[in-house]
């Protein structure tokens, strides 16, 4: 049986995976997934520590990070989309103009 | 099912500025429904200045309230209302800028950001009047703000820091002239913004494992007592104060601020280096002395190394700087550092300094980029260093102001920054943190260079071709002007009202 | 490994093989990939189930799709305090302060839904 030490050490991995992620790869949209990753491991593990403390908080703090969550989805994926429609890409290596 | 259930008492009254705040801006989002277009500047920017100074004016009348309200979700404490009453002090400088259409014709904001950069539509559009849809959104990051330095548990600092994050990203993405690269900067602001606040809220939920609650005084108290191992604590306090220096531009999380800070429209430039730097530090501060205190023999080390670190990139990158938004984006930088040094003299004088120096900032700052506005030519602002050489003697008066300004930011006497870079220095002597002072001083010295050439070059190059033009200051931008150039001079001949009250408000709350 | 600076040792030769691991999954990772991962041959192309892509894969798509799209993530995600809501609200102890503060929710969305047809977004034609 995973117990809850279990479902922290997954969710301090999706975490990792999901900042590395922002680190390495170019794509906005694909950052924008690994920051989505990061949020959804927090989710999991407000879950988990909900459950280890006998306490419906954690639960509700998920809701709100939810909903934030999808908040920041259609700001960041707004601000995506207009810079796509004008250069075409959406590699952050190709948004160069501002450098030094 | 459990029938207990009590409705958490709210004190009206203490939270009244947040109310205003939040019901301007939605106040705002009816006006942009239902007022017909032409008729829409003049009411949003009056709404957002009467509800702005609204709060203001409730801000002065809790003075001396000490209470944690809302379920204890807000706590509204002398440091909270001290860095609110500054809050919307600045922000009222900042709506002022945001609202001025006389020196660009039709406003520094674009009518309607989602058409593509170029297409004919957009040429169209090019003299068309600005979207008026910045006022709401900057009233919402305002009360954000508030909210922000006034939470007192650490799921409320989470949304606040989203509340005040998001309009921020739309409102880099607006500028009138020189679109691409605004569109830029909201995309690198938003994307590091949005993985810094992943850490910021993954340090909450590891705290909310040790502590079994996100309140600040209860994660105080669990230091203590706590079963749990304490990594998760310490895990917590750096990723949370990882989240918020992001926010303040501390090195190595400062490498937005530059890219941001030129990219983004002036007006919403300063709104982000005044108000986004008091409201960072206000939970930073809070954060640290009120939650993590117990602590501080472990984190006064590590963020004492960040602010050196932050103090010299500022200083040395802003050596190097050829554009004039870039280089206040460096002595921003910097002065995050500056800050730095009056949070880490942990105690009532440490705190006290820290917000002055905050105040001092802001202030000086507006006035900058209030200027940086009004210097351009055929394509829009020209903030290139180049282009300033011999504005002196062309426009005397705002070349002026411009002069006290940057006096003040190098920290020269009689100006408010001197007396701020003096209280954090000595607060932090006076707890015996000597290396912050040295490096400091130094990197004081070596910032002050950037600032003094901008003004020997306005004040002793002959004007030639390639000068830029002043445009004369409209009624908005030139009280912008006067409020910040005032307050600067104020701050450095007359500190001590302000130096008072900070000192008698910097007691938090626990 | 002893005495008081032995323990920060560990603590440098942990630093010292995380580096490593790191060096060295970087490096075998970058000499077996393809020498541009962001853009290979026939990334951009469109795929077609075993059968050659006929035409180019860029086609319009009307704008109104996208701000369907967030109204929609915006909206149906926000129900998410509306559930827990439903179940208890006419508990004892709730009553009409419990409806009233609901209300006020859903009248600060609504505030986003107005905005939304005033500005005729929402109209498809």
């Amino acid at each position: 049986m995973p117990g809850p030490e279990h479902y922290v050490a997954l969710s301090a991995l999706l975490f990792t995976i999901g900042a590395v992620g922002v680190l390495v790869r170019r794509n906005a949209i694909v950052l924008f997934m690994c920051i989505e990753l990061m949020l959804n491991a927090a989710n999991l593990a407000l879950v988990t520590f909900a459950r280890l403390h006998g306490d419906l908080n954690g639960q509700v703090m998920a809701f709100f990070v939810m909903v934030v969550a999808a908040a920041e989805v259609v700001v960041g994926l707004a601000i995506i989309m207009l810079i796509f429609r004008t250069r075409r890409s959406a590699s952050v290596d190709d948004s160069n103009l501002l450098k030094y | 099912m459990t029938t207990d259930f009590q409705l958490p008492a709210i004190d009206y009254q203490a939270i009244s500025p947040l109310l205003i705040l939040f019901g301007v801006a939605c106040l705002g989002v009816l006006v942009e429904a239902f007022v017909p277009r032409p008729a829409r500047r003049r009411v949003q920017l009056g709404m957002a200045l009467v509800g702005v100074l609204a709060a203001l004016g409730a801000v002065v009348l809790l003075a001396g309230t000490n209470v944690v309200t809302a379920g204890g979700s807000v706590t509204v404490d002398g440091p909270a209302l001290f860095m609110q009453g500054a809050l919307l002090a600045f922000g009222v400088v900042a709506l002022l800028l945001i609202g001025e259409r006389r020196v660009e014709p039709g406003g520094a904001f674009v009518a309607q950001p989602a058409i593509t950069v170029g297409s004919e539509a957009d040429q169209r559009q090019a003299s068309a009047p600005g979207a008026t849809e910045v006022f709401p959104l900057a009233m919402f990051s305002l009360g954000g703000m508030a909210l922000f330095i006034a939470a007192s548990d650490l799921l409320t600092m989470f949304i606040a820091l989203e509340l005040l994050s998001l309009p921020l990203y739309l409102m880099c993405a607006l500028a009138r002239r020189h679109r691409l690269i605004s569109q830029e900067a909201a995309v690198k602001y938003f994307l590091l913004g949005a993985y810094a606040s992943g850490f910021f809220l993954f340090g909450v939920v590891l705290a909310y494992g040790y502590a079994g609650s996100v309140d600040l005084a209860a994660i105080h108290a669990a230091v203590d007592t706590s079963q749990m191992n304490p990594a998760l604590l310490y895990a917590a306090l750096a990723l949370i104060v990882m989240g918020l220096l992001f926010k303040t531009a501390a090195a190595p999380f400062h490498v937005w601020a530059p890219d941001v800070y030129q990219g983004a429209p002036t007006p919403i430039t300063a709104f982000m280096a005044a108000c986004t730097k008091v409201a960072a530090f206000g939970a930073l501060l809070r954060v640290t002395y009120v939650a993590f205190e117990r602590l501080a023999w472990d984190w006064l080390p590590v963020i004492g190394v960040i602010a050196v670190l932050t103090m010299l990139v500022g200083a040395v990158l802003a050596v190097t700087q050829t554009d004039l938004k870039r280089l206040l984006a460096y002595s921003s930088i910097a002065n995050a550092g500056f800050v730095l040094v009056g949070v880490l003299a942990v105690g009532r004088t440490g705190a006290s300094s820290a917000m002055f120096y905050l105040v001092a900032y802001g202030f000086a700052v507006l006035g900058a980029f209030a200027v940086i506005s009004l210097v351009r030519d055929r394509e829009g602002e020209t903030t290139h260093l180049s282009r300033w050489a011999g504005l002196g003697r062309r426009s005397p008066l705002v070349a002026g102001v411009f002069t006290v300004v940057m006096l003040a930011l190098a920290g020269i006497p009689l100006t408010g920054g001197f007396t701020a870079k003096f209280a954090v220095f000595s607060a932090a002597l006076e707890v015996g943190e000597g290396w912050l002072v040295i490096a400091g001083v130094v990197s004081s010295v070596i910032i002050a260079f950037p600032y003094l050439r901008v003004v020997v070059m306005m004040w002793l190059s002959e004007p030639s071709e390639s000068t830029a033009t002043m445009v004369a200051p409209g009624l908005l931008t030139g009280t912008a002007l006067g409020i910040g150039a005032l307050a600067v001079v104020g701050l450095g001949v007359v500190p001590g009202p302000v130096l008072d009250l900070a000192h008698d408000a910097a007691l938090f709350l626990r | 490994m002893e005495g008081y600076l032995g323990s920060y040792a560990t603590l440098g030769l942990l630093l010292l093989a995380g580096v490593l691991f790191l060096a060295a999954a970087f490096g075998a990772n970058r000499l077996l990939r393809p020498a541009r991962p962001a853009n290979p041959p026939g990334k951009t192309e469109a795929y077609e189930c075993g059968l050659d892509p006929v035409g180019g894969d860029w086609a319009q798509a009307q704008i109104r799709y996208y701000v369907y799209a967030y109204l929609f993530v915006i909206f149906a995600v926000e129900a998410v305090f509306l559930f827990p809501w439903a179940v208890i609200y006419a508990d004892p102890g709730f009553g009409i302060a419990a409806v009233v503060e609901m209300g006020i929710f859903v009248g600060v969305l609504a505030l986003g839904i107005l905005y939304a047809w005033r500005r005729r977004v929402l109209r498809w034609t």
